[in-house]
């Protein structure tokens, strides 16, 4: 059988081991845009210098000649032909397979503001070709602007401040990664950010940016009448699917491709998993997608189950949190709002009825692991006698008798 | 593959298991030498105290389905797939803990100095005689056993 891939980040990477694991005869080919295999999730780590395009990789070095692999590489997918079973690249091949995984991922998104999209020196912070951009920026540029201060935002402003510029970051929330974090867990980034250089314009946004002779956005005007200079400007105001080439093929899409449970399109064979689906946008979630397409084209009927998507971890200058489900309940009084502080922590539960809806833990976020757990199967902790802070896995403890490994008593 | 397989029952929480793992992982230390006051020392493994169900090993399992790796966006976490084990290269890691969120078990931590790597159970991989905390038991409540997978 002769499985094609397009894209190879978490989803597509993932897909390809899994399948040369179950079954090592599998011919693939993977097809992407890229001329390197690395983690996004490490692109700062790139753009400050701290590691190289080899150090973020999450490979081996030889992964696709080690497992047999066929690697197009810097080739992008133009059209999809699901009746002939072909893919056609940017450079008019036909890669004809039995069964196809679509893992595109998604696309940073410019929001339509004037002199935005214009600019020549807006940059997202997606793909390692957009960290090599911003870097050879970072060698003249002196005041960088990151619009949006989510995760990305962040992570570019880290590795911009690391670089010396100065950076001022603009997010139309009032705390920096509102997903994430409340209130009071978002000061103590801020503060942190701050100390480092960083300045912030909240509940602002951008309603126009000057763009000088040369093309480069130079002046951001902001809704508040404030205005900053830039020499570079990161765009990190959220992403969209990518699958511009799977318009005429009949492949049912509504902002990202739909899949079912199998994760396998409207058309029989034909699979998608990561971004390029929209029902999460984190790593994890991609590799377990990728997994189950893989064991999926391969013949087995499993479900994707685990879509629990609203967690995510954070680590800037050492300061680790945690952070999982609802965490900002708009009813305030209809929850349970627990918190518990001390010098180095912050931490919150938020819970009804005994079913944890939403937990931060900032700071020590030593065996923290089991709290996901708790409220993606929503088990109710009421009948457990004990402050909920003090909870751990020890109180759902059960093994496996033959395999010996854990589960959960409940 | 060879699994540390944990009898609660037999926990009395010496904690002989940490100071054996603190000491396995502390270059030219021993029992008698190992200084449990460093920041360095970290145990891998853990007892839970608790007045209702008395002691709990928390013991990385190895698994089957290693959420750690699945999570893991460095590379850093592999299942080795001749011993079984989840294998933890701390030079590739980038410190995310995406691990730690999402170890069902909640065995994982950043370590306590540098906030820049995982604590993770490496099976005592360089001892030719097996783990270290399961030779320490007094009690036999920890053994490593040969499982199906």
């Amino acid at each position: 059988m002769k499985i094609v891939i397009i894209g190879a980040s978490a989803a597509g990477i993932s897909a390809a081991k899994t399948i040369k694991v179950a079954e090592p005869d599998t011919q693939i080919v993977v097809i992407s845009k890229e001329d390197s295999i690395h983690s996004r999730c490490m692109l700062h780590k790139y753009l400050g210098h701290e590691r190289d395009a080899k150090g973020i990789s999450f490979v081996h070095e030889n992964f696709f000649a080690e497992n047999n692999i066929t690697w197009l590489k810097n080739t992008t997918v133009v059209d999809l032909d699901t009746d002939k079973k072909f893919v056609r690249t940017n450079d008019n091949q036909a890669i004809y397979f039995d069964k196809l995984l679509i893992a595109t991922g998604a696309s940073y998104f410019i929001p339509p503001i004037p002199g935005l999209r214009e600019a020549k020196n807006v940059y997202g912070f997606r793909d390692l070709k957009d960290a090599q951009l911003l870097d050879s920026e970072c060698k003249t540029a002196k005041n960088a602007v990151v619009i949006g201060a989510g995760l990305v935002g962040m992570d570019a402003a880290v590795a911009l401040l690391e670089r010396g510029l100065k950076v001022s970051v603009i997010e139309m929330m009032n705390g920096i990664m509102g997903l994430q974090l409340d209130e009071k867990s978002a000061e103590a980034y801020q503060q942190l950010f701050e100390e480092h250089g960083a300045e912030f314009l909240l509940s602002d946004k951008v309603t126009s940016v000057d763009i000088d002779e040369a093309g480069k956005g130079r002046t951001i005007h902001l809704a508040s009448g404030k205005s900053v200079c830039a020499d570079v400007i990161v765009i990190a105001a959220g992403v969209r699917p990518s699958f511009d080439f799977v318009e005429k093929s009949g492949i049912a899409t509504k902002n990202a491709i739909l899949v079912g449970d199998d994760l396998q399109t409207n058309i029989k064979g034909i699979y998608a998993a990561g971004d390029v689906i929209g029902i999460s946008g984190i790593w994890p979630n991609a590799m377990k997608q990728g997994k189950i397409a893989a064991i999926n084209m391969l013949g087995e009927k499993l479900r994707y189950e685990d879509r629990y998507a609203l967690k995510n971890t954070t680590n800037f200058y050492g300061l680790a949190t945690l952070s999982l489900g609802n965490i900002n309940p708009k009813l305030k009084e209809s929850f349970d709002v627990l918190i518990r502080e001390d010098r180095n922590n912050y931490q919150k539960v938020v819970m009804k009825n005994g079913i944890i809806l939403g937990v931060i833990m900032q700071g020590n976020i030593n065996s923290t692991g089991f709290w996901q757990y708790l409220i993606k199967n929503k088990i109710d902790v009421s009948g457990i006698d004990k402050d909920v802070f003090d909870l751990s896995y020890a109180d759902f403890y059960k093994v496996d008798s033959i395999s010996g490994e854990y589960l959960y008593a409940i | 593959m060879k699994r540390i397989i944990i009898d609660r029952e037999k926990c009395d929480g010496c904690l002989n298991c940490n100071v054996a793992c603190i000491s396995a992982h502390e270059e030219g230390s021993n029992f008698y030498t190992v200084n449990l006051g460093s920041v360095d020392s970290e145990t891998r493994n853990f007892i839970k105290f608790d007045a209702k169900t008395g002691y709990t090993p928390i013991f990385c399992r190895h698994c089957d389905e290693p959420e750690c790796v699945l999570s893991c966006m460095s590379g850093a976490m592999e299942k080795d797939p001749v011993t079984g084990h989840v294998k933890y290269d701390e030079s590739k890691c980038a410190a995310c803990y995406m691990c730690v969120m999402n170890c069902p078990f909640g065995v994982l931590k950043p370590d306590n100095k540098t906030r820049t790597k995982v604590i993770k159970c490496d099976f005592c991989e360089e001892k030719q005689d097996g783990p270290s905390c399961v030779k320490a038991c007094p009690k036999q409540a920890i053994e490593v056993k040969e499982v199906s997978r």
